[in-house]
């Protein structure tokens, strides 16, 4: 090939490859929602839970502190916060213990005969309006005067107050300058509840950074800190550390790799060629998920790349076996039946992933396959016509040549492999400890410091437990209702017996249908009251004719409709009731948040005893989602092992040659599972992805290994190319290995481990016989 | 301290020096007195009259407890207000929803301290008449709490505070007298005029 066509081969498959990149980057969209990686709902129970994991109140809550100056600039600071989050949008119930009383609007004044209880128990006669006109005149001479005074014309029995008071937190914190503070009275506490799902960590993220300049703006003091927590908080933190520590990792993985190369090969070009596949099989694979899913999850996007970071091999072991007087494009033709079967078998393992029923794990399964076709492919067809003539060959390396010397002189202990095959199988089937980590916040744990305050902040707010919730579930919002109302008294005595500190329930600012209805019945006619009213007045020094606001008030109650969940658009009553009554597809949900349950059992037995009502232990639930999602994958995998066994097995067709390259790789995993084990890990899903791709890379070095001829050249070339391979991804998991994160650990400890293990593991048990010619 | 005050203070110049007089006025917590209140309002035809004491603690805080006709606590806590009555659920506010008592509440701390800086600081400060008999008036700086308070009027005579008059635009007015014990000690008529001129006398409470 000339200069001129390659340069133009260069050119034209760079072009291609930007011009593609240019087009996924413009189209395609990255979500967040992490239950893309779970299981698609299968029961109704399931789809409950999966609603409810992201979208109940708790898992939407931030709880903030302000401090760090004086209590006033806090107070001052927490109201201005509180109407800079309301009005952003991003925020469905702000809450700091300001008063909502002057923020009823007038449409819902009339009704607060209708929502208040008062009526349940009393009637608007005049024995009640004497008895409440006498408090309103001692009222009026208490300190509290310039409070009510501008009330009491329309409200003499101070009903919206009442409302007002119902609708705070059962417990809440001491309020300092009208708005909420900790016991220490330093810091003023808010509650925020995130229109973002819990679940979803790019709009807690949108959240967060909204809340960070609503207080850059609201501070009315330079020494004023905000602290947010809740589990919103804690996902934006996880992402930050998990992002910032694999960048970290990725430069020195960058760097590590181009001077381990440039060692290797002495060669730029060859540096910089031997980074197309990979760029290619990325941008390929982006394409892929892009045109089929639509969108990529960031998840699949970080371990999709580690994952297909497999074909940098490719190109080396073409790179490896360069040598003087050889035309690249024939050594590719060589290689390709050992290549083509590596990258064959490893898309086999991933395809296992594509049916675990779990979107995100089918993305990244479409990508790395895509990815790693696309990396094997350019490396035989595109690849070996840009390859400069090489000068220097691998074999005449004197140092590799003592090396294989020193390795063929190694024993090939069968009888060990066999031997610790079992020995492993019989250690992990006897372990009493399970072997799965079930909890996926085991992987990203909150520092203890954060969650003891976590904790400290939930306490003094009195903020809903985020592990249990009650929920109700009917055909329509008023059965819900019903059903909560029920409910009310029988958790009521649960928190009298301590069971639980405190609920909330929808039908507290809604109450049913039926429930208005009977208040307004309650009402008396206009005349009936203004006569009660005269009575009532008669004993009192109030001016007469007065109270004609709350006559009319009254009337007007007497004609209104009940109230409905749609009535209460643009209220604030609206942003409590509708972050706890649901409409979901054809039916109502009705949530019960819980505070300090200290005994689940009793609750679920209150549960138990109303139908359609389940007590939701979320950390039991998504667990359980985590169990059965993992049994399908390992079923899915057992299945592609299959595969892989038959693609081995028909580009090789020897049972003894097959034998020899499946050898390493089973062993390793096993090896690697006993060894996590053994070392008190459990296994989680991001371990399985880990085994696979370890198991992967053994199978490709096996090949290599097995595929190197008689010729001692060949084999201290393929030696050569396995050494390189394995050592940049040693270099890139050991890395990841030192990750202070478990996440990142879990991989790069497994895949290093497992480079490690089908390294020896192939020399031992792979490697050609040897000639020694000296 | 107090007597030196009063030996160099001029006893009859037509208008009495406002430092001076605070400085008499000073009392150092605890302290206790009682009080009768008087109050009028717009939704109301006749004031209503109550008694009690008024006790300034070593935390700085005030109770205010009435005693006749009904029980009712009222403690100040710094910011917080809480007013409980005798059968029934506290009732809790902040100064910051109750404007005009928390301008009673500091030119009262101020008076009780003879803090003159801060009274300054949120009142135009005036007083008038003699050491024997004088008056501070307390216009409020702020347009904030002008629109919840008028004026407050501090009648005393020497070196004892006799009336609190609170005045609020919409024409309520809060009328506290210290150091008597029942609405007996007050002018059988309980018109605004009367009681002005009755806290403005120049009998020692």
């Amino acid at each position: 090939m000339t200069k001129t066509r390659r340069g133009l081969l260069l050119v034209a498959w760079i072009a291609t490859v930007a011009i593609l990149g240019w087009v996924v980057d413009r189209h395609l969209v990255i979500g967040t929602d992490l239950r893309l990686f779970m299981p698609s709902p299968q029961t109704p129970q399931e789809r409950l839970i999966l609603d409810e994991i992201g979208e109940g109140p708790a898992s939407r809550m931030l709880l903030l502190a302000i401090s760090g100056s004086d209590p006033q600039a806090a107070a001052d600071t927490s109201r201005a916060l509180a109407a800079a989050l309301r009005a952003s949008g991003e925020f469905r119930l702000v809450a700091n213990g300001e008063s909502s009383l002057e923020a009823i609007p007038d449409s819902l004044l009339s009704y607060r005969y209708l929502l208040s209880p008062t009526l349940d128990h009393s009637a608007l006669d005049a024995g009640f309006l004497r008895a409440q006109l006498e408090e309103r005149v001692r009222d009026l001479s208490s300190p509290a005067a310039g409070l009510l005074e501008p009330w009491l014309p329309r409200d003499p029995t101070l009903e919206l107050l009442k409302l007002a008071d119902s609708w705070l937190p059962a417990r809440q914190p001491q309020l300092l300058y009208d708005v909420w503070f900790g016991a220490s009275g330093k810091e003023a506490l808010l509650v925020a509840e995130t229109r973002a799902a819990g679940f979803d960590p790019q709009g807690q993220r949108k959240a967060a950074d909204v809340l960070q300049r609503a207080f850059e703006d609201s501070r009315t003091h330079n020494n004023l800190r905000l602290e947010s927590s809740g589990p919103g908080a804690f996902s934006v933190l996880m992402q930050e550390r998990t992002q910032g520590e694999a960048q970290w990792i990725g430069s020195f993985d960058v760097v590590g790799l181009v001077i381990l190369l440039l060692i290797a090969y002495r060669s730029v070009p060859v540096l910089v060629l031997g980074l197309l596949p990979l760029v290619s099989a990325g941008v390929a694979g982006l394409a892929a998920v892009g045109t089929i899913f639509g969108a990529v999850h960031g998840i699949t996007l970080a371990f999709g790349f580690t994952l297909i970071g497999v074909a940098q091999d490719y190109p080396i072991h073409l790179f490896s076996h360069q040598h003087r007087g050889l035309d690249a494009r024939s050594s590719a033709r060589a290689l390709w039946p050992t290549l083509a079967t590596g990258v064959a078998s490893t898309c086999v393992a991933y395809l296992a992933f594509l049916f675990s029923g779990v979107r995100g794990l089918a993305q990244l399964s479409v990508f790395t396959v895509t990815g790693l076709a696309v990396a094997g492919l350019t490396t035989r067809f595109l690849l070996p016509s840009l390859v400069p003539d090489s000068n220097r060959d691998a074999a005449d390396s004197a140092l590799l040549g003592r090396l294989w010397h020193a390795i063929a002189g190694l024993p090939r202990p069968l009888w060990l492999g066999v031997a610790t095959a079992i020995a492993c199988v019989v250690y992990l089937a006897l372990s009493p400890r399970p072997l799965w980590e079930n909890d996926l916040g085991a992987l990203t744990p909150i520092p203890p410091a954060l969650l003891a305050r976590d904790a400290a902040l939930r306490r003094e707010l009195g903020a809903p437990d985020v592990r249990y919730l009650l929920v109700i579930e009917d055909a329509d919002a008023e059965s819900v209702l019903r059903k909560a109302t029920d409910l009310d008294p029988k958790l009521e005595a649960l928190v009298a017996r301590g069971v639980l500190q405190g609920f909330d329930q929808p039908a507290r600012y809604l109450p049913t249908k039926a429930v208005q209805e009977q208040r307004r019945a309650a009402l008396p006619d206009p005349d009936t009251l203004r006569a009660s009213l005269n009575e009532a007045l008669g004993t009192t020094p109030f001016k007469p004719g007065i109270f004609e606001p709350f006559l009319a008030d009254v009337a007007t109650a007497r004609q209104l409709p009940a109230l409905g969940p749609a009535d209460l658009a643009g209220t604030p009553v609206e942003t409590r009731v509708s972050s706890l009554l649901l409409q979901r597809e054809n039916h109502w949900t009705g949530l019960v948040t819980l505070t300090g349950v200290t005994d689940a059992a009793a609750v679920a037995q209150v549960a138990a005893a109303m139908p359609g009502t389940t007590l939701l232990d979320l950390k039991q639930a998504s667990e359980d989602l985590v169990a059965h999602q993992r049994e399908r994958i390992l079923w899915c995998l057992a299945v592609s092992a299959v595969l892989l066994v038959i693609v081995v097995f028909v580009a090789l067709r020897d049972a003894l040659r097959v034998r020899r390259v499946l050898a390493p790789m089973a062993l390793t995993t096993l090896i690697i599972v006993a060894l996590l084990h053994a070392t008190g890990v459990s296994l989680s899903l991001f371990h399985l992805i880990a085994l696979v791709l370890a198991a992967g890379l053994g199978l490709d070095y096996a090949l290599f290994f097995e595929h190197a001829a008689d010729d001692p050249a060949e084999q201290r070339r393929t030696l050569h190319a396995v050494i390189v391979c394995s050592v940049s991804t040693l270099l890139v998991f050991a890395l990841l290995a030192l990750s202070t994160l478990p996440v990142l650990r879990a991989i790069g400890l497994t895949v290093a481990a497992g480079v490690v293990s089908n390294f020896v593991l192939a020399l031992l048990l792979t490697r050609p016989s040897t000639r020694t010619d000296g | 301290m107090i007597g030196l005050l009063l030996a160099t203070s001029p006893l009859h110049a037509a208008d009495p020096d406002a430092d001076a007089l605070l400085a008499r006025l000073a009392r150092p917590a605890p302290d206790s007195t009682s009080f009768v209140e008087v109050r009028f309002s717009s939704l109301l035809d006749q004031p209503i009259v109550v008694a009690g004491r008024l006790e300034h603690r070593q935390d700085g805080s005030l109770v205010r407890s009435v005693e006749w006709p009904y029980q009712e606590v009222t403690e100040l806590h710094g910011e917080n207000v809480s007013v409980t009555r005798a059968g029934s659920k506290a009732r809790r506010f902040s100064l910051d929803r109750a404007p005009e008592l928390r301008g009673m509440l500091t030119s009262f701390g101020a008076i009780l301290q003879g803090d003159r800086q801060t009274l300054d600081k949120y009142f135009i400060v005036s007083a008038t008449g003699s050491d024997a008999r004088w008056e501070i008036t307390l216009l409020p700086r702020a347009d904030k709490l002008r629109r919840y308070l008028s004026r407050i009027v501090v009648n005393g005579v020497e070196s004892s505070p006799k009336c609190f008059t609170l005045a609020e635009p919409d024409g309520d007015e809060s009328l506290m007298a210290l150091g008597i014990t029942g609405p007996g000690d007050l002018p059988t008529s309980r018109t605004r005029d009367a009681l002005h001129a009755w806290c403005a006398g120049g009998n020692r409470p």
